[in-house]
């Protein structure tokens, strides 16, 4: 499964290698560095981004742009900070609602996008704002209490999960010993990866997409679902931000409807999707790409936290780099004979 | 077999159970350790007590949001004042990091020192909410988690903060004292609002109102929101002053360099006015004073950081702490001011002027702080 797209795209080649050589050296020269605490709390301040990174992959595969990523994440956070409450039943029905409105705004997105004849970018910078809005109007301050220890179990190791919620022997029957140290956020995240983004990709609808991105109006003329891979593809972008903001407001207990954050997480979502190894012109590349991309992004900031580096130029350091990743990936371009061969 | 792997389980639980009961910080009887600088917030405020243990410690600086002059100027602070004599013999090591207006990455960045065995994390919360996680991995792990600025919605930390209330009070308090020394009990004073929404602009102007209303005059008052900006400040100002004309008084908490320059660009005349405590304004009111402008300056130090520092060192020695530090408020008026001590001819107009909290020893002067800054962009 791996091999295919390593051959494929030497941009996510390129970004895993990267991400793996960041990866393994910070853990070398961390203090703790390959303990089960450490790994927890990298995915922690990954999960959220890398979601949003995912959701922002889709639109960016069809040549669009997803502005409103962010603050639907945003959204769809206070919205969870007042659903996820009650018994467990009804923390699920709570879940699942917040999902479903994300995914509603996603395709509301796609509507407009397909039917309103606008584009992408300026269509979702208009929504990405009616989403703050909406944001602000649930929480103008900060607020919400979602239990403490659905808090602490899904943002620990699964030994944890099964101990808050007195599952196979508090976390130590026999045949969970091998997967004990593994964190949950590790987990969610790659599940929703592989178990929505994989299958979605081999759909008609998912091949689409692609095609869109390389050529839409070939893609239109061989008879391909354009309109409808376009309404899914801004639905499931939805689907992954509202995964982003449901977890964001577990892991801190609450909704915020923080303007600059939802910002931030829109561009560094973008950031995460080129380092990931896909296409700002479409059809090349994947969500899976992004959330190496993501990985990236956060090992950066994670190396400031060890090594003496001067506060003020870390964010300069942290430019240089990601400069320096993205240009990693178009180096092949100083290789190459003919420039046809870029579509190849 | 089973029996025993129950057993097992019983125990481990009991050792989790024993080693959360007594990592974090003990609720004990009051007073604290020097209360002249670590004051209780009010009578309620309870005292907490972490197990002393032996420097020099490790202390982490987890700042937010970055970018403007505040925050550098709170960087700065915290590195000149890890350097200070009084204080570098109990400081091993300090990093600071800034992570941002985000949420999991400030979370994360705390964690992440918790994890490297920080012996203190001293923090600007980006919200006052979320941080239940990482206060449950501080107590566990036996790290001193002080937020101070931007304070946590909870009584389960050490917080360290300015008691902004007080402030809106005190700002009102010396500009009706001016007042009465001319003989005024009434008339029309303008009020220049910070930021809408805020906590600390409630607090402040609630502070400053309560005060008129008390005083039992009769005050006009006109509100302006000047976003605690020099530039916003100035332009509300001058169009309050061409709609209402003269103003008896200015209660500015913000901004307040922009408010004196629309005072001069106006003509409007010098009269008792209060604000923030930037360098800009304070040259204002040194040179003012004699035409009226007799003004109260007091700010939220950037110089916070340095006692939510020696309060974490404070607590790591095992001293008794109250859980919510008031810092007392840095201020001088029109009458105190001198060049070189607490305001800068030579420094530009929007550095934050106070630093210097004697009662806390903390002493790192402006020249000092921003020589830093110098060393470090070069």
């Amino acid at each position: 499964m791996i091999a295919k797209p390593l051959r494929h795209n030497r941009g996510f080649a390129a970004a895993l290698i990267l991400f793996l050589v960041l990866f393994v050296v910070y853990h070398i020269l961390h203090p703790r560095g390959f303990s089960t605490a450490v790994f927890i709390q990298n995915a922690n301040e990954t999960v959220a981004i890398a979601f949003v990174a995912m959701a922002q992959t889709i639109p960016v595969l069809v040549g669009g742009l997803d502005l409103s990523v962010g603050s639907v994440m945003t959204l769809t956070a206070c919205l969870a900070s007042y659903l996820v409450v009650g018994t467990p039943a009804q923390m699920i029905f709570g879940m699942f609602l917040t999902l479903l409105a994300g995914t509603t705004f996603g395709v509301m997105n796609g509507l407009i996008v397909v039917f309103g004849r606008i584009q992408p970018i300026i269509a979702t910078l208009a929504t990405g704002a009616i989403a703050m809005g909406l944001a602000l109007l649930l929480r103008p301050t900060p607020g919400g209490d979602i239990d403490a220890d659905l808090n602490w179990a899904l943002t620990n190791s699964v030994f944890d999960f099964a101990e808050t919620f007195g599952l196979a022997d508090d976390g130590n029957a026999a045949w969970l010993q091998p997967f004990a140290n593994i964190p949950v956020p590790l987990i969610i995240l790659l599940v929703v990866a592989f178990g929505v983004w994989a299958p979605f990709k081999r759909t008609v609808t998912g091949r689409t997409l692609y095609a869109i991105g390389s050529a839409e109006s070939a893609a239109k003329l061989s008879g391909l679902p354009v309109r409808r891979a376009k309404i899914a593809a801004f639905g499931l972008a939805g689907f992954f931000a509202s995964c982003g903001g449901l977890y964001l407001a577990i892991q801190t207990s609450s909704g915020n409807a923080d303007i600059t954050q939802a910002g931030a997480y829109t561009l560094n979502s973008i950031a995460a999707v080129v380092l990931g190894g896909t296409s700002l012109l479409g059809g090349i590349g994947g969500a899976i790409g992004s959330l190496v991309g993501t990985g990236i992004l956060r090992v950066i900031s994670f190396y400031f936290r060890i090594l003496s580096v001067d506060p003020l130029i870390q964010p300069l350091i942290e430019g240089l780099v990601l400069l320096a990743a993205v240009s990693l990936g178009a180096l092949r371009t100083l290789r190459i004979k003919n420039k046809l061969e870029h579509f190849r | 077999m089973k029996t025993q792997k129950a057993l097992w389980g019983l125990a481990l639980g009991a050792a989790l159970l024993t080693t959360s009961a007594l990592a974090g910080p003990e609720v004990v009887e009051g007073p604290g350790y020097n209360p002249a600088c670590f004051a209780p917030w009010d009578e309620e405020t309870k005292y907490l007590q972490w197990e002393g243990r032996e420097g020099p410690y490790r202390i982490a600086v987890v700042n937010g949001f970055v970018g403007n002059t505040w925050r550098i100027q709170m960087i700065q602070t915290a590195k000149a004042f890890a350097e200070d004599p009084t204080i570098s013999d109990s400081i091993a090591e300090l990093k600071v990091v800034s992570t941002g207006t985000d949420a999991p990455a400030q979370l994360g960045a705390i964690e992440d020192f918790i994890n490297q065995g920080y012996d203190a994390i001293v923090t600007i919360a980006v919200s006052p909410d979320g941080f239940d996680r990482v206060i449950r991995l501080a107590d566990r792990n036996d790290v001193v988690l002080v937020p101070f600025d931007n304070v946590l919605d909870t009584d389960q930390v050490m917080q360290v903060n300015e008691d902004q209330y007080l402030m809106g009070r005190t700002y009102a308090e010396h500009v009706l004292g001016e007042l009465a020394a001319v003989g005024k009990t009434s008339g029309k004073v303008l009020e220049v609002r910070g930021l809408a929404g805020n906590s600390v602009d409630r607090d402040r102007s609630q502070g400053i109102n309560d005060v008129l209303d008390e005083s039992g005059g009769d005050w006009d008052r006109v509100s302006v929101v000047g976003n605690w900006d020099d530039g916003t400040a100035q332009k509300v100002v001058a169009d309050a002053i061409a709609v209402h004309g003269e103003f008896d008084a200015i209660l500015a908490q913000g901004g307040t360099t922009g408010v004196v320059q629309a005072m001069l660009d106006s003509g409007h005349p010098m009269v008792p006015i209060s604000g923030e405590s930037e360098n800009g304004y304070r040259n204002y009111l040194a040179e003012y004073a004699d035409e009226g402008l007799k003004g109260i300056s007091i700010g939220q130090s950037p110089g916070l950081v340095a006692i939510a520092m020696k309060a974490a060192i404070s607590a790591l020695e095992g001293n008794v702490m109250p859980q919510l530090i008031s810092v007392p408020l840095p201020m001088a008026t029109y009458d105190e001011l001198e060049d070189g001590v607490n305001y800068w001819s030579d420094l530009p107009d929007n550095f934050f002027t106070v630093n210097e909290f004697p009662p806390c020893d903390v002493n790192i002067s402006g020249p000092a702080i921003m020589a830093q800054d110098e060393s470090d962009t070069n």
